[in-house]
């Protein structure tokens, strides 16, 4: 990087050359992670990331964001029943 | 979720199929508001990443007393710039020097500074690099690019469930004249999670 640039001209966070999300699928499973945490946990991310460490050990070579999806079902899956209406 | 394509959507995969389950189940609970997932994806795609950092690291070069509090209290001084919020709360920022190279991995997931470096790459996220920097650093830190001189000590600093941490990374000669936006500029991802070197 050669050329100074003010913080105006980069384009951040892809100025790396990587894309956060390759597909709206990890996108959405990301933001649902998000959700549970905020709304079914009070914002502690640490139930959730037990679950992610469990699932990326359970199958290492699998794709992260499938590990991901794995950990938030495992997770849901621990939330109490809904009360019935 | 929008449709790909406009006359023949593509079938939905299985990992596409159970998200999808996911996004009803969760919806139908309530845990989902109105508008959450665009919003929080947009805010990691065009807001959130690795510019917080760069101007975190632009501030403690060009201001030793922020330097020094962000050394003794990472969580407080980068809250100073702004920033904050989940997989920040307890942040660690480790100092580069001419002896001593720090680099960040998480062995068993993928924790990582949300707010100042945004979501992680995916080579972070992959089983060769959470092995590999623990096991032999040296060899590939050369094989990304960063090879190191022999007498240079190498800090692998393992994320854990409370600690984030940040490389503040040696500020390069010949920046002397440059303001911090400049200095900005010149700030890496990659430096700030020590598998580059400025």
């Amino acid at each position: 990087m050669s050329t100074p640039l003010s913080l105006s001209d980069l384009d951040l966070p892809r100025r790396n050359g990587e894309l956060v999300f390759e597909a709206p699928w990890q996108s959405t499973v990301f933001g649902l992670a998000a959700a549970v945490v905020d709304n079914a946990f009070g914002g502690d991310r640490e139930p959730f990331r037990q679950q992610l460490i469990k699932a990326i050990a359970a199958e290492p070579a699998r794709p992260y964001w499938e590990s991901w999806t794995a950990a938030l079902e495992a997770l849901v899956g621990t939330l109490p029943e809904r009360p019935a209406p | 979720m929008s449709e790909k394509g406009h006359h023949h959507p593509a079938p939905l995969s299985p990992v596409e199929h159970r998200v999808a389950a996911l996004e009803a189940l969760l919806t139908e609970r309530g845990l989902v508001p109105e508008g959450f997932i665009e919003e929080i994806t947009r805010r990691y795609e065009s807001e959130i990443g690795p510019l917080n950092g760069a101007k975190v690291v632009a501030r403690a070069w060009a201001d030793p007393g922020y330097k020094e509090r962000l050394l003794a209290d990472g969580t407080a001084a980068i809250a100073e710039l702004g920033f904050g919020g989940p997989e920040g709360d307890h942040m660690v920022v480790v100092a580069n020097t001419p002896a001593v190279h720090n680099v960040v991995v998480c062995t068993l997931c993928s924790c990582y500074p949300w707010p100042v470096l945004g979501l992680p790459p995916s080579w972070y996220k992959d089983p060769p690099y959470r092995a590999r920097m623990v096991r032999e650093p040296w060899a590939l830190l050369a094989e990304m690019g960063c090879p190191l001189p022999g007498d240079v000590e190498i800090r692998v600093w393992d994320s854990s469930a409370e600690v984030r941490y940040l490389v503040l990374p040696q500020r390069p000669p010949g920046t002397e004249g440059m303001t911090e936006a400049e200095l900005a500029g010149l700030v890496t991802r990659d430096s700030m999670i020590g598998v580059a070197r400025l």
